[in-house]
């Protein structure tokens, strides 16, 4: 019985998948438009938006399965438990509501709220940004344990733990750092929703997604096997935040339920490399030297930051490129440059449009300053998470325990089990 | 749930059949995303070439029949690639979750590995390790840094800009940089490269000849001519022809009175031919240039002389009789120290190079199509100076050192008349019943854009970066959008224009052939700001210079300025 217990939630999965093959399969009953039958297009139906207390409803689910998963992790310690409430999230987030609302999709609804005053962020969007990151000060990542429904989908994928070599993690953790700054860029900028366009798993939640991010979806799935959770290791924007607040939380999970024996086999138990080893070995006494002048490196981070703002503010007219009408009007520049009048698809549209070339220059060189005020302060953050980084670890204390890296860690509990100190109940 | 050694092996086996399944789908369907991309339906080789022959034979049935076919095909093969990526998605996912759940059975039946790390730094080692770090991290950042603002220095802000205020600099005249336009100069034909431009500002906009309004002074022109003045510093220079005797009027521009006459007849090699062609054009239509020391002219018997500025014949000789329907008509420039000469003869069309100190002919310069009667422009692209001609089929650019053809472009045919408009991106060339084309210059240059609506007759087009203005000899004048080609307005004067429109002081001077000045804002609206009449008839482009503008009617040259 606990046996099946334990394959019940990949059952349950499986009939998730099934279920939506199912619709797809649905969809293909319908024979497609026929052109020599005097076809005629149906008229768009739009469908109905949705009503306030659905939105009201998610973010009650939000809570809910926040609080569930802060309980489950931090109270019950239960591996188990935390694959269950994976398996709601990811139905009820990921299958029923599409990937969408999305707590990481709304640091984008968050950023362009604050660069456009005429923007007016839906609360939902709000409350998704902030409750996981309220949630992330006092529990710790919790939402990325079991709430988060791309978090899931690679928490119950990932079976098999091929660790990668330190050097490679930490190099591919800064990327992250790049993709918020990049995201947050872009759409305090209104030039584009990064984050939604690139989300890999919306393809298998929805079944209209680019096929391109179908297959960029299914073989982070496959990888996801081996590398435990690549998206939100060496993707998520989102996940930089709540690694930043979780440093601060005020309960985090503990890898022994009570005092550490420094038996070292909890080492192989995190697949993300999230366990900080203690410096004490059993039976030696302290490693800690003194290490004088450390307040001198401090100086470096001012420096990584203000370089970091000079190459931003120099790649801003390279970084605008992504806005479309930056694009059409260097378009519309190229084929001028070469005597040639209107030849892409969107020049040709442009020019029907009846505006002008005058005010599309125009509005391309406002987008260029925009850029030019907003990558600066990505540059900034980047040079401070860097700096701030390494600095932090030339100041550390001694540990004396095994303990999670409160940053990295997920709460998934799969530790646990390896801690050989167990609690009577 | 515990599985026999022989059932993992299963589970083995259809895990990495589903895994390579699950790969070969996602490579097939990356291929056929780039067929999709690349692939146009409606445009097949196939289909374009049965659709032309429709074109040719649109009474053929069965030709139709044929066309609907294959764009039916066509079509469908699209959609059908459609729907395999389509089904190529979903049977990926399919493969990917079997690949999973199998991996799941063999990784539950594994016991989890208990490997410690070998590796455990001391945190001293981490310490002294991230220090390094960071220092390594700021020096490459700083160099970063520094290397990409020298290397991205031309996409910076100027300076003094603020970077959200960055606009692209657009000026009301063209940015031309072979000689601007002069306050004081005006030197060639339509001033200063003969493109239509003058410098300076305060330039008179109401005035009556008749009632002596602004009229600064008025002197008789001793021969006739439709040349137009050409000044440099306070003398002006004027060249009339009757009866075979050509002439060449130096005149004070302060106070109108004559300084000196030099002849251009009687000097060895003169040719004393008039030769036939249009009674009312005579000989002196080509208009003179005038550099710092020399003034030069030319007339319609091919006499070209060169005096200095008092009065000295420096040299004199004819370049062959120009046999022309209209009459010899190309007006001189000079580059340099070379002074640059259009023939247009029916036995020969060339550019030629002439040294302005001795009149040794540098280089000559066999052009081909057929003759016209545009004067050449200088003006300057890609920082390289070009002697431009509105030549017969093609505009053609030439090195004003050397001759040599630099381009060649298809531009406007018939008895082409009007000389080319240019502003720093473009060049225009027009002609009465053809056609306004604009060109952009180069050997990879090409036609912008062209339009038949408004063109001109005798009167050269007049551009800036951003319009360009036409004044036909039907009374209309048009303007247009540089680089779209859209008419932005247009408006009927009556009178024909036979002079050439001037750009000065942000306004567009118009002269029409009843003497009467249009002034109207050089803009994309139309703004009328006076009109003022000269109480003569005149088909001579006025001149431009310190706030005075003259004029040259049949028999009388005028200053004006305000008073």
């Amino acid at each position: 019985m606990k046996k099946i217990k334990k394959y019940l939630p990949y059952l349950v999965l499986a009939i998730l998948f099934i279920w939506h093959s199912v619709l797809y399969a649905q969809q293909q009953r319908f024979p497609r438009p026929e052109f020599e039958g005097g076809y005629t297009f149906p008229t768009h139906q739009f469908l109905n938006q949705r009503g306030p207390m659905w939105e009201y409803m998610d973010v009650a689910v939000l809570i809910g399965a926040l609080l569930i998963t802060a309980w489950i992790a931090l109270v019950k310690r239960s591996r188990q438990g935390i694959i269950w409430v994976s398996l709601f999230s990811l139905a009820y987030f990921g299958f029923y509501r599409q990937g969408c609302i999305c707590a990481i999709g709304s640091v984008q609804n968050m950023s362009l709220a604050l660069f456009n005053g005429s923007y007016a962020i839906p609360l939902s969007a709000l409350l998704f940004f902030t409750i996981p990151l309220i949630f992330a000060l006092l529990f710790g990542r919790v939402f990325c344990a079991g709430v988060c429904p791309l978090g899931a989908i690679q928490e119950l994928t990932g079976f098999r733990q091929v660790k990668m070599p330190r050097s490679v993690e930490k190099v591919l953790a800064v990327i992250p750092f790049v993709y918020l700054g990049l995201a947050v860029l872009f759409a305090a900028t209104e030039s584009q929703f990064l984050i939604c366009r690139y989300d890999p798993f919306v393809g298998i939640f929805r079944i209209d997604a680019p096929y391109t991010m179908v297959i960029f979806g299914s073989l982070l799935l496959v990888v996801g096997i081996f590398v435990n959770r690549p998206y939100c290791r060496y993707l998520c924007p989102y996940g930089v935040l709540q690694n930043i607040f979780s440093r601060f939380s005020l309960k985090h999970v503990t890898i022994s339920p009570a005092e550490c024996r420094k038996c070292r086999l909890c080492e192989p138990g995190c697949p993300y490399d999230a366990i900080l080893q203690s410096d004490h070995e059993p039976g030696s006494g302290t490693l800690e030297k003194p290490l004088k002048g450390s307040l001198r490196y401090f100086i470096m981070i001012p420096v990584l930051a203000a370089g970091f703002a000079v190459i931003l503010f120099n790649f801003a007219p390279a970084l605008s490129g992504v806005n479309v009408n930056v694009k059409l009007a260097r378009e519309i520049r190229a084929e001028k440059d070469e005597g040639i009048s209107a030849v892409s698809k969107a020049a040709v549209a442009f020019f029907e449009s009846g505006k002008t070339e005058d005010a599309l220059f125009q509005e391309e060189q406002q987008i260029i300053g925009r850029f030019r005020k907003g990558a600066p302060w990505v540059g900034v953050f980047l040079g401070l998470s860097l700096g701030i980084g390494f600095f932090r670890i030339t100041l550390r204390k001694i540990r004396t325990d095994y303990e999670p890296d409160r940053g990295r860690c997920y709460s998934c509990a799969r530790c646990f089990k390896f801690c050989p100190v167990k609690i009577k109940k | 749930m515990k599985f026999s050694e022989k059932n993992i092996g299963i589970f083995k086996g259809i895990s990495l059949a589903s895994g390579v399944f699950t790969l070969v789908i996602a490579l097939t369907m990356l291929l056929s995303l780039i067929q999709l991309k690349t692939m146009d339906p409606v445009n097949t080789p196939s289909l374009q070439a049965v659709k032309e022959q429709f074109d040719r034979d649109p009474d053929n049935r069965d030709k139709a029949e044929q066309v609907r076919a294959i764009d039916l095909m066509a079509r469908k093969a699209y959609f059908s690639s459609r729907w395999q990526v389509e089904a190529g998605s979903y049977l990926l996912l399919a493969g990917a979750i079997v690949f999973v759940f199998f991996q799941r059975l063999v990784a539950g039946s594994e016991k989890p590995p208990r490997t410690l790390r070998p590796d455990k730094p001391d945190i001293v080692t981490e310490k002294v390790s991230n220090r390094r770090y960071l220092v390594i991290s700021a020096g490459a950042v700083t160099l970063l840094a520094i290397i990409s603002s020298f290397v991205l220095r031309k996409e910076l802000p100027a300076p003094g800009r603020s970077a959200a205020g960055t606009k692209i600099a657009e000026s009301s005249v063209p940015v031309n940089d072979v000689n601007l336009p002069d306050e004081v100069n005006f030197p060639f034909f339509r001033g200063e490269g003969s493109r239509g431009t003058a410098g300076g500002t305060g330039y008179p906009a109401e005035w009556n000849g008749t009632e002596g309004t602004n009229i600064r002074w008025k002197t008789p022109v001793p021969k006739s001519g439709k040349s137009s003045p050409v000044i440099w510093g306070d003398k002006l220079f004027l060249t009339g022809a009757e009866d075979g005797d050509c002439e060449i009027y130096c005149i004070n521009k302060k106070t109108g009175e004559s300084i000196w006459t030099g002849s251009a007849s009687g000097f060895p090699g003169a040719s004393a031919e008039v030769p036939e062609s249009d009674a009312e054009a005579g000989m002196a239509v080509p208009t003179a240039a005038v550099s710092e020391k020399e003034v030069c002219a030319i007339f319609g018997n091919g006499n070209l002389v060169c005096y200095d500025h008092d009065g000295k014949l420096k040299w004199g000789k004819n370049v062959g009789v120009p046999q022309s329907v209209y009459g010899y008509s190309a007006s001189l420039v000079i580059y340099d120290k070379l002074l640059l000469v259009q023939y247009d003869s029916q036995d020969k069309i060339s550019l030629s190079g002439f040294e302005l100190g001795s009149g040794e002919l540098k280089w000559e310069t066999i052009r081909s199509g057929r003759p016209v009667n545009s004067s050449p422009v200088l003006a300057a692209f890609d920082g390289q100076p070009q002697l431009l001609v509105n030549g017969n089929p093609n505009v053609s650019a030439f090195d004003p050192l050397t001759g040599k053809e630099l381009w060649s472009l298809p531009g406007v045919s018939g008895d082409v008349a009007p000389s080319l408009a240019v502003n720093s991106k473009l060049v225009f060339a027009a002609q009465d019943y053809y056609s306004v084309v604009a060109l952009k210059p180069g050997k990879a240059g090409a036609t912008v854009w062209s339009d038949n609506t408004f063109t001109p007759d005798a009167s050269s087009p007049v551009a800036n970066d951003k319009f360009l203005f036409i004044a036909t000899g039907s009374g209309d004048v048009a303007c247009y959008d540089t680089e779209k080609g859209d008419t932005l307005w247009s408006h009927y004067f009556e009178e024909p224009f036979y002079a050439s429109p001037i750009i000065a002081d942000d306004r567009v001077y118009l002269l029409d052939r009843a003497g009467v000045m249009h002034v109207v804002k050089a803009s994309g609206g139309f703004q009328l700001v006076a009109q003022s009449p000269l109480g003569e008839r005149t088909d001579c482009t006025p001149a431009f210079s310190e706030k005075s503008i003259f004029i040259r009617t049949k028999s009388n040259l005028y200053c004006i300025s305000n008073n």
